[in-house]
């Protein structure tokens, strides 16, 4: 008898310990559903994504969840973290299918900037416009950095700096930190859209506003405002420039060599960014300077190439100089993830769901779905200013941009070391 | 005129570090045409198993923090290995005649090899030991890079041991009967299995040291680099000639100058353009290949 208790008591345990918290859990939940980069060569963004997004969500449930429209307080609760794989059509369908079959009152993702413009495309453009059979849900991206993205559609968000701001602040900065520095030239990946469009449009010209001289092949046109000359840079500077994909940059490293500049830009993933480092170290070209991506600076680029990196200075929206910044850090890295400037962002997006949430009364039922998102919508729209990692994140309510804080990180010694921090 | 002799040394020397950098073309091409003519047929993990082989040499070597040596060693055995692996999945039970299917199961071999490295590494570079990365000769407005060469010596040491392979031994003349007349060759007491299971890890052997080179050539392996070197390995195998292992050296050696020209006159967006359109050329013109005496047309 006494080991049939036993038994029965344990299996009792077992069940119970099987049975998920949102199960035990019989009231409402506040559903959302993410989705990223968990194959392919971008794994690393949704993997580190998912990690920041699911520990975000953990930490806010262990401190009581989110209030509900009723005043309840009710757990949060990611239903899934779907593989984008960082391509269009993956994106748009899983935006599709979350939409009509979750009840997930938001959609979490994705990094990649062209995924997000396709995306952001299949959604209503404008709330009210009742002619618009684009689809009803609110998007939440972690990134996404390519200027003009916010005003695709009303239900499109973002959390990422202001890029045209953060170079703008880095050259300006670069002029006075670095006073020898008086040329510059540089290369790009033409195959990765943020990264050619952001060295073409915006790095080039805001490195031009500071007073840097361009000594790549001849652009007359080129000039300080944004996108100025752009078109005829990227004709002028095609050799100079390479693909993902490459295994071969001595061509673009000879180019470069030649042109002698204090500065180079490396606007580039880690990938081609470290193969194109590499070579310039290979081939003897020493730049007083290196400036690179926003999105080199992760740790993929440590491993890739620590030593061809050093010195390289890029500005990115984290580093773990908060405290807040620093137990994110500690908290994502136990659940095995890594924090950068992408999944940072996927961290602070779970305190603006929450936010977004308590100010719209949320009622979490299957029956007012449509109105909660609708509702949630307007409240995530609302929020102009959230506490975030390393300082405020804002958003301009009239053209939807967001404005995350930034500072500039540096190589040093085989680590990045934040060497600036605007706000400051 | 000193615009005219600036361009003559910048073509020279992009053609000159376009050979040196098709030596690496050269020997994925090698792999692809020793089992094209050993087999008849194409396999599309080559340059996979080829990468595959270095991640795990490098994984090997980091855990061990063993010399540079010993990551090329292990590179070679594992695509050995990986080689034999391929031939008995995507080759081995299908019917020889079947031409469509062990190029899809080789294709599908291709993408399961990248993202199991993608799920390894979660898709992030890794650094890769340089052989001789400060070897960098100048010699005048010239540049020669000491590793190339030695990838380029490799090559042609890798093509010299292959051809003694196959033209002066019992195994090469087994595997040149299995390619010619395998029913003859069987008849003959030939085991066709087992000389294409060496065929094949002799191949990965090969994989194994071009996927070690060329990850050392550019200083880092990442997954992104499977597909372009499949592809490239496949023109390399075309222009050469299916089948004809000095035609991939010397398709390897041109492409790879032909590619870096393009780049230096017409730039990163019309290159591959090029390169492709010489394919068709070749593919019209030439379909034999490079070194080929006839022109096989219906």
């Amino acid at each position: 008898m006494k080991n049939i208790s036993k038994l029965i008591g344990a299996s009792l345990l077992l069940i119970a310990l099987s049975i998920p918290q949102s199960a035990i859990y019989a009231g409402p939940t506040l559903k959302v559903l993410g989705w990223g980069a968990k194959s392919g060569p971008l794994k690393s963004f949704g993997v580190n994504s998912e990690a920041a997004l699911r520990s975000a969500v953990a930490e806010i449930n262990s401190a009581g969840g989110v209030r509900m429209g009723d005043g309840s307080m009710a757990p949060m609760e990611v239903i899934g973290y779907e593989d984008s794989a960082c391509k269009k059509d993956e994106a748009i369908a899983i935006l599709r299918k979350t939409a009509s079959t979750t009840d997930a009152i938001v959609g979490m993702g994705t990094t990649c900037s062209g995924v997000c413009q396709a995306m952001f495309g299949v959604l209503q453009k404008k709330v009210e416009d009742t002619s618009d059979s684009g689809v009803q849900m609110p998007i939440l991206a972690d990134t996404c950095i390519r200027p003009g993205l916010a005003k695709i559609s009303e239900w499109s968000f973002r959390n990422v700096p202001n890029e045209i701001t953060m170079y703008d602040e880095l050259f300006k900065w670069i002029r006075t930190a670095y006073p020898n520095v008086k040329t510059f030239t540089g290369g790009s990946e033409t195959d990765q859209g943020h990264s050619f469009i952001t060295y073409t449009a915006i790095i080039v010209q805001m490195a031009v506003k500071h007073g840097f001289e361009w000594v790549g092949p001849a652009v007359p046109e080129l000039g300080p405002k944004v996108k100025q000359g752009m078109k005829e840079l990227q004709a002028a500077a095609k050799s100079q420039h390479w693909l993902m994909g490459d295994t071969n940059y001595t061509v673009q490293a000879r180019k470069i060599k030649k042109q002698n500049a204090d500065m180079v830009l490396v606007a580039s993933h880690p990938f081609s960014a470290c193969g194109f480092m590499k070579e310039m170290k290979r081939q003897r070209v020493k730049p007083k300077l290196l400036v690179g991506l926003t999105s080199s600076a992760s740790q993929e680029t440590l491993n890739g190439c620590m030593s061809a990196a050093e010195g390289i200075i890029i500005p990115t929206g984290f580093a773990p100089i908060t405290p807040e910044a620093k137990k994110a850090n500690s908290i994502v890295s136990k659940a095995g993830g890594f924090l950068d400037l992408h999944s940072s962002a996927a961290w602070e997006n779970a305190y603006l769901v929450k936010r977004a949430v308590e100010r719209a009364a949320i009622m979490g039922r299957p029956d007012t779905l449509q109105q909660d998102r609708r509702n949630f919508r307007n409240a995530l729209a609302s929020i102009s200013s959230q506490k975030g990692l390393i300082g405020p994140l804002t958003r301009d309510g009239s053209t939807g941009e967001a404005d995350k804080p930034y500072v500039y990180v540096q190589v040093v010694n085989g680590k990045w070391k934040v060497i600036h921090d605007p706000n400051s | 005129m000193e615009d005219f002799l600036y361009e003559v040394v910048e073509i020279t020397q992009t053609i000159w570090d376009g050979v040196l950098f098709g030596s690496t073309y050269a020997l994925i091409g090698i792999g692809f045409t020793l089992i094209f003519g050993a087999m008849g047929k194409l396999n599309m993990a080559y340059a996979g198993a080829a990468i595959a082989g270095a991640y795990v040499g490098l994984a090997v070597s980091m855990f061990l923090d063993a010399p540079i040596i010993f990551v090329f060693a292990v590179s070679a055995l594992v695509s050995t290995l990986m080689g034999y692996i391929v031939y008995q999945t995507c080759f081995r039970f299908i019917p020889t005649h079947n031409h469509l299917a062990a190029l899809m199961a080789s294709v599908g071999g291709l993408f399961l090899i990248d993202e199991v490295i993608v799920l390894a590494t979660r898709g992030s570079p890794m650094n890769f030991p340089g052989l001789f990365e400060d070897a960098y000769f100048e010699l005048g407005p010239f540049g020669i890079r000491g590793d190339l060469l030695f990838v380029f010596f490799i090559g042609i040491v890798s093509t010299v041991v292959l051809l003694y392979v196959l033209f002066k031994t019992r195994l090469g003349m087994a595997t040149r009967a299995v390619a010619q007349q395998d029913v003859a060759a069987q008849l003959c007491g030939i085991n066709i299995h087992r000389t294409n299971s060496i065929t094949f890890s002799i191949a990965g052997l090969l994989g194994g040291i071009a996927g070690a080179m060329t990850a050392a050539a550019v200083g880092v392996l990442s997954p992104v680099m499977t597909v372009p070197l499949t592809i490239k390995g496949l023109i390399v195998t075309v222009i050469g000639g299916l089948g004809s292992i000095p035609g991939a050296i010397i398709a390897g050696l041109f492409v790879g100058a032909f590619e870096n020209f393009f780049l230096y006159i017409r730039g990163i967006d019309e290159r591959d353009m090029y390169v492709v359109a010489l394919l068709f050329i070749f593919l019209v013109f030439r379909p034999n290949g490079i070194f080929s005496k006839t022109i096989t047309r219906d």
